[in-house]
């Protein structure tokens, strides 16, 4: 393998942003044919790295060459014409155009620089298909669920037939049935020589895909392993500078009184008939495969999306929510699934971002004290480690999994009965994790009724107490706690047909135990 | 609020179905509206469907008609362009200035477009590279382009142009005058590509999403300037042929013609956040404003009144779009 040149090399890069040194003389490799994982806690420089070698951001030291020549990398445009495709860590389609469009943004088939619709609509339709992924490409993308977009950027990338791929955290919307369908695709291009770094906080993924995995820490490049020579354990404490936090199954005893029922919501074409309760006291997980539609499940229950028929109740009074003040009134807190889209404002301090749900608290007699926003904002930070210049740095300049902390830490501000989060732990590294879940456990330890929406399938069966599973819009069973494994949600959400064939669950089951 | 797919809908009729696409694409409503004040019109009185008047308002509405196309693809990537009609007028007066001083005709019109497509890369240039807010650019720009033009004349209209100048602007073409040829010609032109170039396509990238657009290795910068360089051109370009219709230059031509344009081409399906719009919508919504004045004309309302309905129109037409996009989001 050492005798290959690296399609791309960083030779010991620094990059600051301001007085905060994010890379420190990082060296890395890929080779032709190679999967390397990149990996790391919040903040350690993963995207940043990925972005000088997409030509967003210039080292100020050391230098980039492209298969052994040394190249300065102008733009993204310059990046695809060297052959490097990227997927990036927040979703970046453009909302109102076509999937077909999207998928070859800026170089769709053309002669004469006309675009050749038809071509357009064919090679969209395939570049899908290897996903088992049969939507109508001329829909606009942003009637599609995150999940199903995340499948459209990664086609975006692979659709440029580039040499290099550079996946951020490409699969922190997927179901491990379509990281399956995923990695079958990956491991095909390595086969053409293609290279690709992988970036993820999912180390089973990492050691079902990768065949050398890199540690960052800090903006400095800790190790190099075979994936065939080391551990997740090992990759872990590296990662984290200590040793492994262990996650134990969750079991709540103190369950109470039903907070939120759901009696026979319906929404023709959407959803039928979802009737559930949630009980003071209890972690409650909602799981579904892509076009499950447990994402607008989570917002009717929110009262962001209005069902037509059926009744909300809570605490035994039927509600009609229509806007989520109006749900924050009668006591939920709703997290939602796009931090950047639809949870954060990115101009704003980290502060800001973080009270900005809950200014109530801050206030008395009209005036709001920043004494103690700031306050509350010390504590938030300390208590899920967030990475963060300072508390009046803009959300926009922390990295992803540290803004999905300060989104998270903003609902539990406002102390909610019920708190419904989709995918609470996107992006965030597996210490953050668990201190997450701590802090939820606690939260529901304290009386809250929490409902948790989440690919992320191994989580929910650590997390809650029980798992409903929905399937193409209904409610196609329940596990409690003792029966959950990621494999017997899968086999509920999938339908009995689709058995696991991967080796991925078996890692995954038993980084849980 | 992005919301999951409705795949699965119940089979609509075919009634509902046909009502929906109409009221979703603008197109169609706007033609259908156009329709409707044509045939009340032809009831209330019977010169309004005469050629005379229909080629009244054909010529009149030009100017707009040429410029909200390069306002359609500006409000599509996310921008707008204030100073529209201000370039317009100095164009006609440079022109105008031009022919005086002996410059031959194609040599004047060439430099007068020159001069739009210079007005243009201008503020192209302060919004993308050094990143002045369009609204301020454009304001900017307005004010000088129309402050040049009144330096330049005094305030005075320019005429006495030579004969030979006027013939586009009066020449006819089996009885269709030659501005409304040239005019749809533009428009179809433009729509064609705009829907079908890859070129343009970009455009609508960039008003969605300009991040989005840039990490797809789209040329942002590039692509806006060339927006703004086309859109002064057209600008100029209904300048030079308004002059050559009046057979002079005036400096205060064109007053207020962006906020028309800009009206027009809201009403015609584009929007301010960016992202949307056809040049054919944009097309019907200057049709439409021009018909619904004419007819006000024709009813003796007075013009005062006029601008009052025109600005309910706008508030209306925008109204029912987010009423609709609410319905089925
Ligand atoms: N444009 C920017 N301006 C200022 N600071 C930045 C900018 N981009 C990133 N940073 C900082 O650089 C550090 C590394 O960020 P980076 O996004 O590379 O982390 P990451 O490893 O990808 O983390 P995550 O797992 O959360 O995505 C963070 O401390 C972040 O705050
Ligand atoms: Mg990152």
């Amino acid at each position: 393998m050492s005798k290959k040149t690296p399609l791309i090399e960083l030779q010991t890069v620094s990059k600051s942003f301001g007085s905060n040194k994010v890379i420190n003389h990082v060296d890395f490799e890929l080779l032709p044919g190679e999967i390397h994982a990149l990996v790391g806690e919040n903040g350690a420089g993963k995207s940043t790295c990925l972005g000088m070698m997409y030509g967003l951001h210039q080292p100020d030291a050391g230098s980039i060459s492209l298969s052994g020549k040394k190249t300065v990398i102008d733009n993204p445009a310059h990046a695809q014409n060297l052959g490097i495709g990227c997927v990036f860590q927040e979703l970046s389609l453009a909302g109102g155009l076509s999937v077909a469009e999207n998928i070859f943004a800026g170089h769709a088939p053309a002669t004469f620089g006309i675009v050749d619709w038809k071509k357009l609509r064919r090679r969209a339709e395939t570049l899908l298909g290897e996903f088992n992924l049969s939507i109508d490409v001329t829909a606009p993308v942003d009637k599609l669920p995150i999940s199903t977009r995340q499948v459209v950027e990664i086609a975006k990338a692979l659709s440029l037939n580039s040499r290099v791929i550079l996946l951020d955290e490409p699969t922190s919307a997927l179901t491990p049935d379509e990281v399956d369908a995923l990695f079958t695709i990956l491991r095909d291009l390595t086969r053409r020589g293609i290279g690709i770094i992988y970036v993820s906080h999912h180390m089973s993924e990492i050691f079902s895909i990768a065949d050398r995995v890199t540690v960052l820490r800090d903006g400095r490049k800790i190790s190099t392993h075979k994936t065939s020579e080391t551990s997740e354990n090992e990759v872990v404490t590296e990662m984290i500078g200590g040793h492994v936090p262990a996650s134990v199954k969750h079991a709540s005893d103190a369950i109470g009184d039903v907070f939120l029922e759901a009696e026979a919501l319906s929404f023709p074409g959407v959803f039928e008939d979802i009737s559930l309760t949630l009980r003071s006291g209890e972690i409650v997980g909602l799981a579904g495969l892509m076009g499950s539609r447990r994402s607008v499940i989570a917002k009717a229950l929110a009262g962001l999306f209005t069902a037509r028929d059926g009744v909300l109740k809570i605490k035994g009074a039927p509600v009609d929510l229509r806007s989520l003040s109006g749900a924050m009134k009668a006591g939920i807190g709703y997290v939602p699934e796009e931090r950047k889209t639809d949870g954060l404002f990115l101009d704003h301090s980290v502060r800001d971002n973080l009270v900005a749900a809950s200014l109530k608290k801050h206030t008395t007699h009209g005036i709001f004290s920043t004494a103690s926003a700031r306050q509350a904002t010390q504590n938030a930070i300390e208590r899920f480690s967030v990475k963060a210049a300072s508390q009046d740095t803009n959300i926009r300049f922390l990295s992803g999994g540290n803004q999905q902390k300060i989104m998270l830490a903003k609902w539990l501000e406002t102390e909610p009965d019920i708190l419904i989060i989709d995918e609470p732990t996107k992006g965030v590294d597996v210490g953050a994790k668990f201190q997450i879940h701590d802090e939820l456990r606690k939260k529901a330890a304290d009386g809250m009724a929490v409902l948790v929406v989440s690919s992320d399938f191994p989580e929910l069966a650590t997390l809650t107490d029980r798992i409903i599973v929905v399937r193409e819009g209904r409610l196609v069973g329940e596990i409690g706690a003792e029966m959950a494994t990621d494999d017997s949600i899968l086999n509920l959400a999938a339908g009995v047909e689709a058995a696991p064939q991967n080796t991925l669950h078996e890692v995954e089951r038993s980084a849980i135990q | 609020m992005s919301l999951q797919t409705l795949d699965k809908q119940d089979a609509p009729s075919l009634m509902s179905k046909v009502i929906s696409a109409c009221l979703h694409t603008r197109e169609i409503t706007l033609l259908l509206m156009i329709l409707g004040i044509v045939v009340v019109m032809s009831f209330v009185t019977p010169y309004f469907l005469s050629a005379s008047n229909f080629r009244a308002v054909a010529v009149g509405m030009t100017p707009t008609a040429i410029i909200v196309i390069g306002m359609a693809i500006l409000l599509a990537s996310g921008g707008f362009d204030l100073s529209v009609g201000s370039v317009m007028a100095l164009s006609s007066t440079v022109v105008a200035l031009l022919l005086l001083a002996g410059v031959p005709i194609p040599v004047a019109v060439v430099l007068g477009l020159v001069l739009g497509a210079v007005a243009g890369l201008a503020n192209g240039i302060l919004i993308t590279v050094i990143g002045i807010n369009p609204l301020v650019a454009t304001l900017g720009t307005m004010s000088i382009a129309r402050g040049i033009a009144l330096v330049l004349t005094e305030g005075f209209s320019v005429s006495s142009l030579p004969p030979a100048f006027g013939y586009i602007g009066k020449a006819s073409l089996f009885g269709i005058p030659l501005l409304v040829i040239l005019t749809l010609s533009l428009i179809v032109l433009f729509d064609l590509a705009v829907r079908h170039t890859r070129f343009f396509r970009q455009i609508y990238f960039i008003g969605a999403n300009e991040k989005a657009a840039m990490l797809s290795g789209i040329a942002v910068n590039r692509v806006r300037i060339i927006a703004y360089i086309l859109t002064g051109t057209l600008a100029a370009l209904a300048g030079v042929l308004l002059a050559s219709r009046l057979m002079s230059g005036t400096p205060t031509a064109g007053n207020a013609l962006e906020l028309q344009v800009l009206a027009a081409a809201v009403i015609g399906g584009a929007s301010l956040r960016g992202g949307e719009g056809t040049i054919l919508g944009a097309f019907l919504g200057v049709v439409f404003v021009a018909l619904i004045n004419n007819a006000m004309t024709m009813l003796a309302v007075s013009i005062y009144w006029q601008m009052i309905v025109i600005g309910a129109v706008l508030v209306c037409a925008v109204a029912l779009d987010m009423l609709v996009r609410r319905q089925s989001a």
